[in-house]
């Protein structure tokens, strides 16, 4: 199991790596120059020169990305090109927002998405089943900002029960939370219910059964645990889908998160902020897979073993 | 006969289809999938959008355009189904131009992204070892990325616009395609013909696009169709968040994010895009499923 | 050991259907046996047969849908357990009818230590307390053989090899000191040493116990090592019902004949394995007449026009078919045909 944990955290480092070089290969895809683009508009030749020799930009590109991958790995992200700060203070002061909310929202994932499975699992091709995977069939269609927008209208306006935006209360987490939860849960629960109507064929289960247990029993104690196994992947699969999803719910309630961040910076054509976010989310993602992985596999060995 | 492929997707395992002729095949496929109601409503949903935006010029009755400021923000009525935006423009005729930028662009987006996933699925499985671990590295390297960020970050270097939208996330679905073929290939790859096939001295090439390729349509179908749902919603929430389709577009995306503003006093700005979003990726959703099932012969009895 | 007088188990005109979109598949079409105290029934047949679907439809344990017992009784010390309320069922299973599945590999679950595994049906059934319920699971263990059985209980399945699986399947099977063991296929899926030992120790703590047994099996040498009694079943029907000695020294119906014609016999210089020609019928179709009449190197007009019944061929012999039968013409026979 240490060896397992070690080496799966040795494979992540060219992950890493790999990540780091696709988002600086991306920003070269910027048109035109970036020392112009630095410099802005109506600065004179010696500026832009004085530009580029500063920050390396007539070095040849493996140079470039070299220093980049060093300073990423020192911690420095680059310096805002809107006011000059550096690019992880500001990560550092959005990132507990973002985590709170993904936190929340992971909790509505989880405990949602395996509630309503095991409901469905429990009697399938029921009424219950077929309201519930219908309404989880909706959860995978809905778009998240339509559906947050429309939370935002029948909570916050219509009943006036919940805040409309911003971050200050538990209050304020409720609808976001929901909104970017509600997509991940749909498919937790679809794949906890198919999940459990694989196990409850198994021989073992039959073997309960012939114990005399009680259905209850049969399902808590010996379908759920080796059911939920392959869910733990797919909760981590939504994790990332999650940390994407910020960027569209933070927008729409107002939080001042790392997703919105990013967006803000995009819209103010501030690269080294965008770059820095995208580096970091994707940091954050491949770290929790890690240790979904290890979860997977602790819970997993003894059928990977059979 | 048939052999079931066993992609690395939980959710997706889909026997391909060798032997018999194929007109057997095709018929038995499609008896499969009008069983299947959910398929067949599926089906229905996506026939009737795209007839809305292949006659949308028809159907529309204002032009989506045309602004009309004494007729600003009126609810839903008898002469504007689904109401007036802030500028006076009829949404019902708006919602029926949008089909084709928010289909097109998904259809775009997933042409984009399967294109260069199967290439790199098959040349991944077909000639394995190093080529595969390089191929199938970089593709974890792009899984690496949380959710759309990826398409975030191609969007923020090549500037919001609708095209580069449909470049971002079709990007964002190769590694996906690139998985489910490279297993369907190892699989189909393992089957005696192939060998049998290259015995008779047939290239590469033409083992891999005419016989393994062919084999292994199914998964890509059902991973099409899946992916459809997913790049219309994000292609959508793009252009939401502005780095799409610009106004005065009629995006759904897009009408939805200047809905938005008037989410108080006219909400059915934002109600009508919405749905016709959702309904939508429902449609592919339930179809794609329904692919799915029909393929999969574990759900047949 | 044999009480002849009130059989514990007796199952009457059982019949298990399942109704699929190809139809309905008569799997186990009216059954009839008993099992007393103390004796051990052998239900043998080709796969498919139905005997698994028997043993099966006498726990209420046919997955359903699409399963269903379309008809008859089980009666268990004189109560039907086919019309039973569930919760009544549920009292007897794993308590006083018990369980060997074939699949030791499968049929422990991956997640939960075994002797937890044996533990929870004493807890459920015997009212123990937790300590009491492990100490008695760890004696089990003990008792069907399983070294350093303290240590084992907290394992799980995965550490365990087949025979031990297998063991503790049968600890987990004898927990409860159960009136009637159904062993189906119990030693299939293991290495012949393996299988021997498993029989000895059922045979073993058969004696202790004095349970009845029912050992559904397609090995006529199980058969031979263990039963008493023998039911032959084919196509959803006993064919042939005797005891094992009567049965192997002088089988009665065609098919009980044609399998033990298929068993390799060691003393002779066999060529090649004799085997039975033709195929089972399909359940979804089975023929109006003799199931077997199709396969049958006797079968006359009768045979194929109509269904014979499982009639008494002596006092402890029951056969189903149209030879020892008056309506029997044996113009074949005669004729020089067979």
């Amino acid at each position: 199991m240490l060896m397992f944990i070690l080496r799966r955290i040795l494979q992540t480092i060219p992950v890493i790596i790999g990540v780091t070089f696709v988002v600086f290969f991306i920003m070269q895809l910027v048109p035109g120059d970036p020392a112009v683009l630095l410099a802005g508009e109506g600065a004179s030749k010696e500026t832009i020169e004085a530009i580029r020799e500063q920050l390396g930009l007539n070095q040849p590109l493996y140079i470039q990305y070299f220093e980049y991958l060093t300073n990423v790995f020192k911690g420095d992200l680059g310096v805002s090109l809107k006011n000059s700060q550096p690019v992880l203070d500001e990560i550092l002061v959005r990132l507990p927002i973002t985590i709170e909310l993904a936190f929340f929202s992971i909790i509505i994932t989880i405990v949602l998405g395996m509630a309503a499975g095991i409901i469905s699992a429990v009697k399938p091709y029921s009424l219950t089943d077929v309201s519930v995977m219908l309404v989880a069939l909706l959860g995978i269609s809905l778009p998240s900002f339509w559906f947050g927008l429309m939370l935002m209208y029948f909570f916050s306006v219509k009943l006036q029960i919940l805040p409309v935006a911003g971050w200050d209360s538990l209050l304020h987490v409720i609808l976001p939370a929901i909104t970017l939860g509600a997509g991940g849960a749909a498919i937790v629960a679809r794949m906890t219910r198919s999940s459990m109507l694989e196990v409850i064929r198994q021989d073992y289960i039959r073997t309960a059964r012939a114990k005399g247990l009680r259905e209850r029993i049969i399902i808590y104690k010996h379908a759920l645990r080796n059911a939920l196994i392959p869910v733990i992947t797919v909760v981590g699969l939504q994790f990332g889908a999650l940390l994407g999803g910020t960027v569209l719910v933070e927008s729409i309630f107002a939080i001042n998160g790392l997703g919105r961040m990013i967006v803000d910076a995009i819209r103010m054509r501030d690269l080294p902020m965008v770059q820095g976010g995208v580096l970091f989310a994707s940091l954050i993602f491949v770290v929790v897979n890690l240790f979904v992985d290890v979860f997977y596999r602790f819970f997993n060995k003894r059928i990977e073993l059979n | 006969m048939t052999v079931q492929v066993k992609t690395e997707q939980p959710d997706i395992a889909v026997k391909t289809l060798i032997g018999g002729t194929k007109e057997s095949r095709i018929k038995d496929f499609i008896s499969t999938l009008i069983q299947n109601k959910a398929a067949l409503a599926g089906a229905i949903i996506i026939i009737v959008y795209l007839l809305m935006a292949a006659f949308a010029p028809l159907l529309a009755p204002y032009s989506p355009y045309e602004i009309d400021l004494e007729n600003k923000l009126t609810p839903p009525s008898a002469d504007h189904w689904m109401g007036t935006d802030d500028k006076g423009r009829d949404i019902l005729s708006r919602i029926l131009y949008g089909s084709r930028l928010s289909m097109g662009v998904g259809f775009a987006a997933v042409l984009f992204g399967a294109f260069f996933g199967i290439i790199f699925g098959l040349v991944a499985g077909f000639y394995g070892k190093w080529v595969d671990t390089i191929i199938m590295r970089m593709m974890d390297v792009m899984l690496a990325f949380p959710g759309i960020l990826l398409a975030l970050a191609i969007i923020a270097a090549l500037g919001p616009s609708l095209i580069n939208v449909t470049i971002a996330v079709g990007a964002f679905s190769v590694p996906l395609f690139a998985r489910i073929v490279r297993g369907s290939t190892l699989e189909v790859k393992r089957l005696e013909y192939i060998d049998a096939i290259r015995s008779l001295g047939a290239s590469d090439f033409v083992i891999i696009f005419k016989h393994i390729f062919p084999n292994i349509l199914s998964p890509i179908i059902v991973q099409g169709t899946l992916r459809l749902a997913t790049a219309i919603l994000s292609a959508a929430g793009l252009s939401f968040l502005g780095l799409g389709a610009q106004p005065p577009s009629p995006e759904w995306g897009t009408m939805l994010s200047s809905g938005r503003d008037f989410l108080f006093s006219a909400p059915y700005i934002a109600l009508f895009p919405g749905l016709a979003i959702s309904i939508l990726v429902l449609g592919f959703n339930i179809f794609g499923d329904g692919l799915r099932d029909a393929f999969d012969p574990r759900m047949k009895k | 050991m044999k009480e002849r007088n009130k059989p514990i188990l007796e199952v009457k005109g059982l019949k298990t259907h399942f109704t699929t979109k190809r139809g309905v598949s008569k799997a186990v079409d009216g059954i009839d046996f008993t099992l007393h105290k103390g004796e051990t029934l052998g239900i043998v047949g080709e796969s498919g047969c139905g005997k698994s679907m028997t043993s099966l439809s006498i726990l209420r344990l046919i997955p359903s849908p699409p399963g269903k017992i379309a008809g008859g009784s089980v009666l268990f010390k004189g109560r039907d357990l086919v019309t039973m309320p569930e919760d009544e069922m549920r009292k007897i299973r794993g308590n006083e009818i018990s369980m060997i599945f074939q699949e030791p590999m499968t049929s422990l679950n991956p997640v939960i230590p075994v002797g937890e595994q044996i533990a929870e049906a004493l807890r459920l059934h015997q009212k123990m307390g937790k300590k009491a319920a492990w100490d008695k699971s760890v004696e089990m263990l003990k008792m069907v053989g399983i070294p350093s059985p303290e240590k084992r209980a907290k394992q799980e399945p995965f550490q365990l090899s087949g025979g031990m699986r297998q063991r503790v399947m049968i600890a987990m099977a004898l927990a409860c000191t159960p009136e009637v063991l159904i062993a189906d296929e119990p030693t299939t899926a293991l290495d012949v040493t393996i299988q021997a030992q498993i029989l000895e120790l059922i045979k073993e703590l058969q004696t202790k116990i004095g349970m009845g047994v029912i050992m559904i099996t397609h090995d006529l040498g199980v058969v031979a090592e263990t039963c008493d009694k023998v039911a032959v079943m084919y196509a959803g029907n006993i064919v042939e019902h005797a005891s094992t000695e009567q049965i192997f020294a002088d089988p009665k119906h065609p098919y009980t004949q044609g399998l033990l014609n298929s068993l390799p016999k060691i003393h002779e210089d066999q060529e090649e394995l004799i085997t039975i020609d033709g195929s089972v019928p399909s359940p979804y179709n089975m023929p109006a007449g003799c199931r077997f009449a199709s396969r049958c190197p006797y079968a006359e007009d009768i045979c194929a026009a109509h269904q014979p019944d499982l009639v008494s061929y002596s006092e402890d012999i029951k056969v189903r078919c149209w030879k020892y039968t008056d309506k029997w013409t044996g113009k074949r026979d005669k004729e020089g045909v067979v």
